[in-house]
């Protein structure tokens, strides 16, 4: 009875079960199936009882899709964390990639003119088929960052039973950490009379309340870019900023704090009357002229401020 | 000695009552301008109160003015958050109400019969007078009176403040901000002279502060770590422990009797750090009176471990009754501040709200102008002294400005801060190039300055004339000054012209930023006359002329307060975001199609549906604009109903036109803003949104569940009335064909009989 | 002419007036049809109706004068008639419905606006032309004239016999404002007389779909429009005509059609079970009047007194026996769903005691019956229910005994701390304080 099998084999590669092909090609990819349009549509047919996730990418240098190159780690990992479930559930969802250079043409019948994107196809038959009877596909929504964690979440709906995946901890971090601390202990002594340094702690708060009030935080909330795309750095509107104004603009109030606290601090210990002269008038002209860039600044950003000081 | 310029020769009793009466009328004049400044909007506009929050403010108030105290604690609001109501006097903070309430009844018990309605306007000014006295008494402890003159000055007109004190701005902060600064005074006073009954006195208003604004939470952290501070730069005193313990205790006490507030102080992790300092104070003092009594070493080894073990254990106990949930931990409110995403992320009602958005720079340039600039200086000039309240100025200086980056919101309780730092580096400034003395120059002349003679004052008069006093306080405080008079007169003359030029900024940014209502708008004539357009209060009074008062109105919850104080109306959600489900349900209602609105509106008993629609005037506050939230919200609660890549066209674009999404054309809030828009340009191409910059679709939608009732002269308003259930149990759309005469399509009798397959 | 008429009539001749709703009866009938119906007309006049008549094209008397109704009843037996007055048109007739007016509308074989007006109520008649047929049982008559059994019901006498039927069959929707009262036999079928049974045989292959056969079809179905009045759909206007009243049934005994006709337009025209919620109070427990709104977890007591219109009498009488009436006290949701026993003391009144919820809010007292044939009842009171006021909670907790010994033993510490401190020693009480 042993050439039984051996005679069946051929008829059962003849006869495969498109899911087991699938199962196949995910097994290949570890994870992932690496699309192609023929794949793309035995994976999309409209008689299917396996869901699938299909990221649509352009991971070629020459496409230069920079969002393409962040969101794929984050695929890849959330893909390879399905694919530690028991294969009994993990045939019955895909993970599965299909790139533009592969299929142009699959691209333009989902009339994508933009990646990555991300399709979810519900299961149509079987016990997995959603009883709203949306099938999809429904479009994964990006506005929750391209990490892996929001991603995993929400295909987790999707999916016959929750991706099990769980951030992976970062050990660098606890690392860097650890030895921080143990360095400053360490280097205590050395550095415990440098923080009993009053002047360490002013220049400190100076420094963090300049870029506060600059709009640091604007940059780091909204993630603007550093410069606007035409090179230019300041960008217009009276809400609206690019990273490279804070610069500008705690220098700026960086210089008037300055010039302030030379006339008021420094200027006076002069003991040459010819010397505090020069100083004071060359502190005010740093005054009037700082000041006179911060409104013409200012005036940039807002244009209805009717104000202008020499320039 | 030599001196700069020549002083009138005036006994110091004189200097002294003529510098005290300046200071006094300087103070009133200062006042008069802080209100006078903050009129523009009575001026412009008429006395009315301003934008949303405010509107229930003054309805709670005229409850509790007409019927007293007792009746506004347990007032419970049936026409709020319909139908679920809403427990008012447990929700609130009731202190700018009262405050209002026993003015008003002062007032009527002089037989002045004063409208409630214009102390209300009026409130915010008059304490905004206040609040520069406080602000200089405050500055005053940081440095002397002349600083404390020009801190005044500045809280007094600068717009960051304004912004939120102008006439009808009848909110919390309007008097928050002067109880902050008067408790931060009296904190400053009790840690200077180690006096419980500062300390009492700050724990009183810091119970008014409590009562009155929810950001109390700033002194309930801003005081522990000033403390905490103190303790590390070893600068523990026993003046610090009575302050602190007298403020804490009562403070707490008192806080916990406000309803809204409750159990919070022992409960929440805002308030834990208080309590953490509270118990660190007393291991603190515990061992520093140990130590006073021990002699070996080793004891004092001990005593030092113990203290840490303590406080550790301490900690601990705080992280497992926070696991356990007997403490609270942070609301999201408060967490976002530090975790700036987070907010965007869980609570989209949060992010949602405009002053919740992040600060760009010319919002601080605008709000501060110099004084952003100078504040630094000021930083510096406090760290040169660094006293015990020059502490307290520095960590507010950091936490302040972090929170005003993070926050527009915020950049209130920054301005206070700012305010005193520049006005200590101006006064420093002036002080400088004013001061008569002149070094190693023996030119005697006779002078007494006016404004710039506080250690004139201060000083003992040990010499003949005021002038030696001078001279001696200067030559005490070191070998410096100015040896020239031109360059005295050029820094006399700048700062001059710097503080006009913030006069006139002040006053052009007060009268043209924040002096609208936004209740009532402006625009300008083709001859520049001024042009009102008064839509709101159109529509508000149109329902409350033609609905019976029990009708529901339904609207975002921008337009709660305002439609409940102008209108009089039962709304679903207002300004009170309490209830993120109810929020959410009036988004998917916006959000939905009619079919799936209406059972949504007819549970809630809605009668009418109110929307904001700018696209006809190009007013960008719009509820088209808003949508996009609405959308959010809802899907937060209803992921597979509601998604908001639906709304946007395949391009990834938010439009209106024709190439709008068929969800966005089909949702409610889409139909009810643009029903019968291109009717209004004759249905040709003309139709333009001008908010969006984009033509409509010559063919408007149509509504079946919802009739047309009102729609405001410029069509910002636009009020629907939701029809009634057909009386013969059809479906309001096939009702409404068969009215409109088209046939139905004919219909056999369906099947009874399962077919066997 | 309604308001005024109808006082004088309810003035002048009390006796006769019967529907609760009033007396004036607009008959749309061609001249000669008139004459069909003398029987089923004297009974009305009988009854204290006025009857109006209209030929179907006659400009006058018009339905509606500036929206406002000009009749209580409208009969439309001009059931072969094709075209009608300008101002009889589907929409005014449900227009009517809405006013409270009731509607009688006779089909017919031949079509006419009445087939675009009954599928509004959930009823879809036949194609034109394809009359009720039934070879059962066998008799005389064309097989388009067919004895029908009436089933019992609220609406028809009991032991109604048998009625005269010729017309069409409609399928019934399933609205639940529907009232089914005349069933067709379950032999019968509509068909055109060309292709007798061909599509009912196609029909049935199909699997029933389109099949115009069996009982589920109706020959007379009433209609309880919500707030307004009632409508009642003929299969043929034959059912009230004197020559069905008259003609013998196949077993020779006597049609029931004349009974029918009474009853079915007793109901129609709002005589028989009429109800109407005559008021509804509510207030706390050993309390009389009504309180502006509620604490949570009060003891509420609804009461609500419920009449029927006796036409016999003309006068509104206690209803009695009604033992499945519920209210629900809702908020979005009902809270509390309970029935409403009738009080025995006082006929007619329905009271119950419950606790109100655990929950603020703004609750409504909700009465919903809905009963085929009965008038709906509906009622639904607005009242808040409010958290206890500050001070209307339990004063002392036993709960809270650790606070109130804390309280005071803190107290009495003081005290003795500020005793000893001024009577002892200062030093030594202070020292003795602090370790």
């Amino acid at each position: 009875m042993h050439w039984l099998p051996a005679l069946l084999l051929p008829l059962l590669v003849l006869a495969k079960d498109p899911q087991l092909e699938l199962a196949e090609l995910a097994e290949k990819g570890n994870g992932v199936i690496k699309l192609t349009p023929n794949t793309f549509e035995l994976l999309t047919s409209s008689n299917r009882n396996w869901s699938a996730a299909i990221q649509l990418t352009a991971l070629d240098k020459r496409r230069r899709c920079e969002p393409c190159k962040n969101f794929d780690p984050s695929w890849n990992e959330v893909a390879q964390a399905w694919h530690k479930v028991p294969k009994a559930e993990r045939d019955n969802h895909f993970f599965a990639t299909l790139d533009f250079d592969d299929g142009q043409a699959t691209f333009q019948k989902l009339g994508l003119s933009s990646a990555p994107a991300v399709y979810i196809y519900s299961a149509t038959d079987g016990p997995h088929a959603p009883a709203s009877g949306r099938f999809g596909p429904h479009k994964y929504d990006f506005s929750s960052g391209f990490e892996a964690g929001p991603l995993a979440e929400q295909l987790s709906r999707h999916t016959p039973i929750p991706i099990p995946y769980s951030e992976p901890f970062n050990w660098g971090k606890l690392l860097t950490s650890i030895a921080g601390v143990v360095s400053f202990l360490s280097l205590l002594r050395w550095v415990g009379p440098f923080l009993q340094n009053k002047w360490v702690w002013a220049a400190g708060t100076i420094f963090t309340s300049l870029v506060m009030t600059s709009g640091y935080m604007f940059t780091q909330i909204r993630g603007v870019p550093f410069t606007g795309p035409n090179g230019s750095w300041v960008a217009a509107g009276y809400q609206n900023m690019y990273g490279q104004e804070v610069q500008v603009i705690s220098l700026i109030y960086g210089t008037l704090a300055l010039s302030f606290l030379m006339l008021t601090a420094v200027v006076p210990y002069q003991t040459s009357p010819g010397r505090q002269r020069v100083q004071v008038y060359l502190w005010t002209f740093v005054i009037m002229l700082v000041y006179s860039v911060l409104i013409a600044l200012f005036k940039v950003k807002n244009r209805g401020y009717p104000f202008r000081l020499f320039l | 000695m030599a001196t700069a310029y020549t002083l009138p020769d005036i006994s110091p009793t004189a200097v002294k009552n003529t510098a005290s009466l300046v200071r006094i009328v300087a103070l009133a004049l200062i006042s008069g301008a802080a209100i006078a400044s903050r009129l523009f909007a009575v001026i412009n506009f008429e006395s009315i109160i301003h934008e949303f929050d405010p509107w229930f403010n003054y309805r709670a108030t005229k409850v509790l003015a007409s019927q007293g105290f007792y009746e506004f604690w347990n007032w419970f609001d049936p026409t709020a958050w319909y139908p679920l109501g809403r427990v008012v006097g447990g929700t609130v903070y009731p202190g700018l109400m009262a405050t209002s309430g026993v003015i008003y009844n002062v007032l009527h018990k002089l037989n002045l019969p004063v409208d409630i309605r214009n102390i209300c306007v009026l409130l915010a000014p008059g304490f905004s007078a206040l609040t520069a006295w406080a602000t200089y008494m405050f500055t005053k402890e940081m440095k002397d009176a002349s600083a404390g003159l020009l801190a005044a000055a500045f809280i007094g007109i600068t717009p960051g403040y304004i912004s939120r004190s102008v006439a009808g701005s009848y909110d919390n902060e309007a008097i928050a901000i002067f109880l902050l600064m008067f408790t931060f005074f009296l904190w400053i006073k009790a840690v200077k002279l180690g006096s419980a009954l500062y300390g009492s006195l700050a724990a009183l208003f810091y119970f008014y502060m409590v009562a009155a604004w929810g950001g109390y939470a700033f002194i309930t952290n801003m005081i522990p770590v000033h403390a905490l501070t103190l303790m590390l730069m070893g600068r523990y005193s026993s003046r610090l422990y009575v302050a602190y313990c007298s403020w804490y205790a009562i403070g707490t006490l008192s806080s916990m009797q406000v309803p809204f507030v409750g159990f919070q102080p022992v409960r929440t992790s805002e308030h834990m750090g208080a309590l953490g300092v509270f118990g660190l104070l007393q291991i603190v003092a515990f061992a520093q009176l140990a130590r006073a009594h021990m002699s070996s070493k080793q004891f004092k080894d001990l005593l030092f471990y113990s203290v840490i073990g303590i406080g550790l254990i301490g900690a601990g106990g705080f992280v497992g009754l926070t696991y356990m949930g007997w403490i609270a931990p942070w609301t999201g409110r408060f967490y976002s501040l530090w975790d700036t995403g987070y907010a965007k992320k869980y609570i989209p009602i949060i992010a949602s709200v405009s002053e919740h958005q992040p600060t760009a720079w010319p919002s601080f340039f605008m709000d501060l102008q110099l004084l952003i600039f100078l504040f630094p200086a000021g930083v510096i000039l406090c760290f040169r002294e660094l006293r015990d309240e020059h502490v307290f100025v520095i960590i507010y200086a950091l936490v302040g400005s972090y929170f005003a980056g993070v926050m527009v919101r915020l950049m209130l309780t920054l301005t206070p801060c700012v305010c005193v730092s520049a006005a200590v580096a101006f006064s420093s400034l002036l002080d400088t190039y004013l001061d008569p003395a002149k070094p190693e120059v023996p030119v005697v002349e006779e002078t007494a300055p006016a404004t710039a003679s506080k250690p004139a004052a201060t000083a003992t008069a040990t010499g003949t004339s005021a002038i030696d006093d001078v001279v001696n306080a200067a030559k005490k405080s070191g070998k410096r000054g100015i040896f020239d008079l031109d360059t005295r007169l050029i820094i006399v003359f700048n700062a001059f012209c710097m503080l006009s030029f913030f006069v006139l900024h002040c006053t052009w940014v007060t009268s043209n930023a924040y002096s609208s209502p936004s209740v009532v708008l402006a625009s300008q004539n083709q001859d520049g006359s001024q042009h009102i357009i008064d839509d709101f209060r159109e529509a508000y009074y149109w329902l409350r002329q033609n609905t019976p008062e029990t009708s529901v109105v339904m609207s975002w919850w921008d337009y709660g307060y305002q439609i409940a104080g102008m209108a009089d109306r039962p709304t679903l959600v207002d300004n009170n975001t309490w209830n993120n489900t109810h929020i959410a349900t009036v988004g998917k209602a916006m959000a939905s199609t009619e079919e799936v609105a209406y059972p949504i509106l007819r549970k809630h008993d809605v009668e009418y549906v109110l929307v904001i629609f700018g696209g006809l005037i190009g007013y960008s506050g719009d509820d088209i604009n808003k949508f996009l939230w609405m959308v959010r919200i809802s899907q937060g609660v209803w992921p597979d109903e509601i998604q908001e890549p639906n709304y946007f066209t395949p391009q990834g674009e938010y439009r209106v036109d024709d190439r709008a999404s068929a969800t966005m054309k089909n949702s409610l809030m889409y139909k009810m803003s643009y029903y019968r828009f291109a009717e209004l340009f004759g249905g040709s191409k003309q139709a333009m949104d001008r908010v969006r910059n984009q033509r409509l679709p010559t063919v408007s939608p149509t509504l079946d569940y919802l009739d047309e009732a009102f729609t405001s002269e410029n069509w910002i308003v636009r009020i629907y009335q939701v029809k009634k259930e057909d009386p013969l149990g059809r479906d309001l759309k096939s009702a409404n064909a068969f009215t409109d005469g088209k046939k139905r399509k004919r219909s056999k009798p369906v099947s009874r009989r399962r077919a066997i397959m | 002419m309604l308001p005024l008429l109808s006082l004088l009539i309810s003035l002048v001749t009390l006796v006769v007036a019967r529907s609760s709703t009033g007396t004036d009866v607009l008959v749309i009938v061609s001249a000669e049809e008139q004459k069909d119906y003398t029987l089923f007309f004297e009974d009305l006049e009988g009854r204290g109706y006025d009857l109006f008549f209209r030929e179907p094209k006659a400009e006058k008397p018009v339905l509606l004068d500036a929206d406002v109704p000009q009749f209580h009843h409208v009969l439309m037996l001009a059931s072969d008639t094709k075209a009608f007055a300008s101002d009889i048109t589907p929409q005014n007739i449900v227009e009517l419905l809405t006013k409270n007016v009731n509607v009688v509308v006779a089909l017919s074989p031949k079509q006419n606006l009445f087939y675009t007006l009954a599928p509004e109520f959930g009823l879809v008649p036949p194609p034109p032309g394809t009359p009720l047929i039934s070879y059962f049982p066998e008799r005389t008559d064309p097989p388009t004239v067919l004895p029908v059994h009436v089933a019992p019901g609220p609406i028809v006498t009991p032991n109604t016999p048998p009625v005269w039927f010729s017309g069409i069959p409609f399928s019934v929707g399933n609205s639940p404002l529907l009232v089914p009262i005349l069933n067709a036999p379950s032999e019968s079928f509509a068909s055109d007389s060309d292709s007798t049974t061909e599509s009912i045989v196609e029909s049935v292959e199909k699997g029933g779909e389109g099949l115009w056969a069996g009982s589920s079809l109706g020959l007379v179905t009433g209609f309880q429009v919500t707030d307004g009045g009632r409508a009642l759909f003929l299969g043929g206007g034959a059912i009230l005509s004197d020559a069905f009243a008259n003609k013998a049934l196949p077993d020779g005994s006597s049609s029931g059609n004349k009974q029918i006709a009474h009853d079915v337009s007793a109901w129609a025209f709002q005589e028989s079970l009429v109800l109407r919620i005559d008021e509804t109070s509510h207030h706390v427990v050993n309390a009389t009047e009504p309180k502006e709104y509620y604490t949570t977890n009060d003891q509420v007591v609804y009461t609500t007194k419920i009449s029927r219109w006796n036409a016999k009498e003309n006068e509104w009488e206690p209803h009695t026996g009604v033992d499945d009436l519920q209210l629900e006290f809702t908020m979005l949701d009902p809270h509390v769903r309970t029935g409403i026993p009738e009080d025995l003391a006082r006929p007619g009144t329905y009271s119950v005691t419950f606790r109100a919820p655990d929950r603020h809010g703004v609750f409504k007292f909700i009465v919903d019956y809905r009963r085929k044939g009965w008038t709906h009842l509906k009622s639904a009171i607005t009242v808040p229910v409010v958290p206890p006021r500050h001070d209307g909670y339990p004063r002392f907790l036993s709960a809270a005994w650790p606070y109130y010994a804390g309280a005071v033993s803190t107290s009495v510490g003081f005290v003795l701390f500020a005793a000893l401190y001024l009577a002892g020693e200062t030093k030594e009480a202070g020292k003795k304080k602090k370790e």
